[in-house]
């Protein structure tokens, strides 16, 4: 009985991984200095074409939470719905030792970014002791705990009220103020950096032999695990780092708003990320930030007009499965690669599976 | 006196979390397909009772007319968009039926507006049953005998019918199931109008209980997603014992820790993870 949801056949692509990695590189090739200079053209073109700098810090906030997501989703073939337990965390943690323990804005993040990683750790854990879709399910189920945790615990997170009068210190290093960051421009400024640097990170990683290990973890846990691999690690490490850089996404967002609500925490702020991601593009790092900038200012123009816009992203959430697996950037790249008349064609890429396979879009 | 009262609480909320969940594996046992929706449509479900109450006057109309429509809206999404997804990854099942549940949960907004309803207590069934010096309300007694009676029903239909056999040979292998001639098709869109009437079913059964509210989908969802880890994704006796187990844990819990019983919910879960990686009744 296949009732199990352990792996059966999939629709198997091998030697997958290679060919992302090509299509990757000859898609940086034709961008003057690669993705990490369209990244840093676009931090600074943000700012002056959006409507708002809290806008434009909010989309790296997102952005950065999606990059994270991305690299379990993209890279490890791991979908997490419990992405919002280390954001909410992050948020609520970086907001107490600021509002109770006196940190400053660089030690309250960290506080984030470590806690973040030890949780995923933890979470990553005990999730990964089953595969597939119990995988999923299990996630799932430790975020309701979390937001049932947060949820009990009002006196530290203020319950369904939030968690109100968050500051948000000037930048100190080694007692040396930086930066006033309560301007809209500073903080956008800081959040930029701070997303740079960690594109730059997630982007080593991936290119590392880790991430290369991954990659190969995805496409094949056994074969990985009899070349000696301990997958087990690969997974719980990657879910660390994941949890590492979604915490301090949170804490960013409690000191933008100046505020940690509940909804941080909540299994639709978990959803919201993974859609993200997918609408973005699964295993491309350009495509969470594509993801997340699409999102953010779409709800920001619909929720005006018309408050249930979210159907539009359930419908457009089917439709990318569907017929766009690579997501938005999947569509930019063979887009540009159509306007540009040259290399081979290319399908994008799929969606990959928890199985440790990679599916194909539908024909 | 106070332990059996929440005994019994426990149970009829334990045969609510049996319905849903048995939905939920009675589809993924034959279509291998998970349906993240399923939360959703117990919503739709609840929704639904209050809107037939309202019109016809009538809980039991609502009772009886409800879990079609659901399954029917079910078999629909099926012919259209689900059967399409079936042969690819379940990644893919989740993300569009996270769609579907995005787009039923946004649809309900629309249509019954945001903030949650209560539904009376059905004619016939308000008021408290007095056995002895023990008074338990009527309504929940009678919960836990129709449940009990659904799910034997479901047993029967699983274990002693033609359809049934199919639904548990082409568990088996589907393979063979459409080799010896039976409409595949309509065999798995049958399953998933049932699987997710099912569903429907137990919305409209805590309606009057809990009330509803557009958001409570995740929140079902959840549950029965622990139901399923304890009890095993596919076995139909562990979707029973695990939605008992959770309920009786949940309605124990609300009298010793009121604010802490929805997480002990999730810790039951944790443990047995921790304890028996597979669940209590699944297969390595």
């Amino acid at each position: 009985m296949n009732a199990t949801g352990e792996p059966r056949p999939v629709l198997k692509s091998p030697g997958h991984s290679g060919r992302r990695r090509d299509a990757f590189v000859s898609l940086c090739s034709g961008l003057p200095g690669g993705p990490t200079a369209v990244v840093a053209a676009l931090l600074v073109l943000m700012p002056v074409v959006l409507p708002s700098r809290t806008m434009a810090t909010e989309i790296l906030i997102f952005a950065m939470a999606t990059l994270a997501c991305n690299l379990l989703l993209g890279y490890g073939g791991l979908l997490s719905f419990g992405q919002a337990i280390f954001f909410g965390s992050g948020a609520y943690l970086s907001s107490l030792v600021m509002m109770h323990g006196g940190f400053g804005l660089l030690p309250a993040l960290l506080t984030a970014a470590v806690a973040g990683a030890i949780l995923a750790a933890l979470v990553g854990a005990l999730a990964i002791r089953r595969t597939g879709i119990y995988f999923v399910m299990m996630t799932l189920a430790f975020n309701q705990t979390a937001y049932f945790i947060a949820y009990t615990l009002s006196d530290w997170t203020g319950g369904d009220n939030g968690l109100l009068d968050v500051p948000r210190p000037p930048l100190t290093l080694f007692g040396v103020t930086l930066a006033d960051l309560s301007d809209a421009t500073a903080y956008y400024v800081f959040t930029a950096v701070l997303f740079f640097l960690i594109f730059i990170a997630v982007r080593k990683v991936i290119a590392s032999p880790f991430g290369s290990t991954l990659i190969a973890v995805r496409e094949n846990e056994a074969r990985a695990g009899a070349l000696g691999y301990d997958t087990r690690n690969f997974k719980i490490t990657a879910f660390a780092l994941s949890g590492a850089v979604t915490a301090p996404a949170g804490a960013l967002y409690a000191m933008l708003l100046n505020f940690a609500p509940l909804e941080n925490i909540q299994l639709s702020m978990s959803e919201n990320i993974v859609i993200m991601t997918v609408i973005g593009g699964t295993g491309s790092l350009l495509g969470s930030l594509l993801g997340a900038g699409s999102w953010v200012i779409i709800s920001d123009i619909l929720a005006e007009i018309w408050p249930r816009w979210l159907i539009l992203t359930g419908g457009a959430l089917i439709l990318i499965v569907l017929y766009l697996p690579g997501g938005l950037w999947g569509g930019v790249e063979s887009l540009m690669r159509r306007f540009r008349g040259g290399g081979t064609p290319h399908a994008p890429d799929g969606i990959p599976n928890n199985d440790g396979s990679t599916a194909q879009p539908m024909e | 006196m106070l332990y059996l009262f929440q005994v019994l609480n426990g149970l009829g909320l334990g045969m609510i979390y049996f319905l849903i969940s048995a939905g939920l594996t009675i589809i993924f046992g034959l279509l291998n397909f998970v349906n993240f929706a399923h939360g959703a449509f117990f919503m739709l479900g609840g929704y639904l009772c209050w809107s037939l109450t309202e019109l016809t006057g009538s809980f039991w109309i609502s009772l009886l007319a409800g879990p079609p429509v659901v399954a029917l809206l079910a078999w629909a999404a099926e012919v259209t968009l689900i059967r399409r997804i079936y042969r690819l990854p379940h990644t893919f099942h989740i993300l569009v039926t996270v769609g579907i549940a995005l787009i039923l949960q946004e649809t309900t907004i629309m249509i019954w507006g945001p903030i949650g309803k209560s539904i009376p207590v059905p004619d016939g069934l308000q008021g408290i049953v007095t056995l002895w010096n023990f008074a338990y309300p009527t309504y929940r007694l009678f919960l836990i005998a129709f449940t009990a009676l659904i799910g034997f029903a479901l047993w029967y239909l699983l274990e002693r019918t033609r359809f049934g056999g199919l639904v548990r040979a082409g568990s088996e292998s589907t393979e063979m199931v459409a080799l010896l001639g039976t409409n595949i098709h309509r065999l798995f869109a049958r399953t998933f109008a049932l699987g997710v009437g099912l569903a429907g079913l137990a919305g409209i059964l805590s309606a009057p209980i809990r009330g509803i509210h557009p958001f409570m989908g995740p929140e079902v969802l959840g549950v029965a997603f622990v139901v399923v880890v304890i009890g095993g994704m596919g076995s139909f006796t562990g979707a029973l014992l695990g939605g008992l187990l959770v309920g009786l844990v949940q309605s124990l819990m609300s009298t010793i820790w009121p604010e802490g019983a929805s997480l002990m919910i999730y810790g039951t879960m944790a443990a047995v993870i921790l304890l028996r990686p597979y669940g209590l009744f699944g297969r390595a």
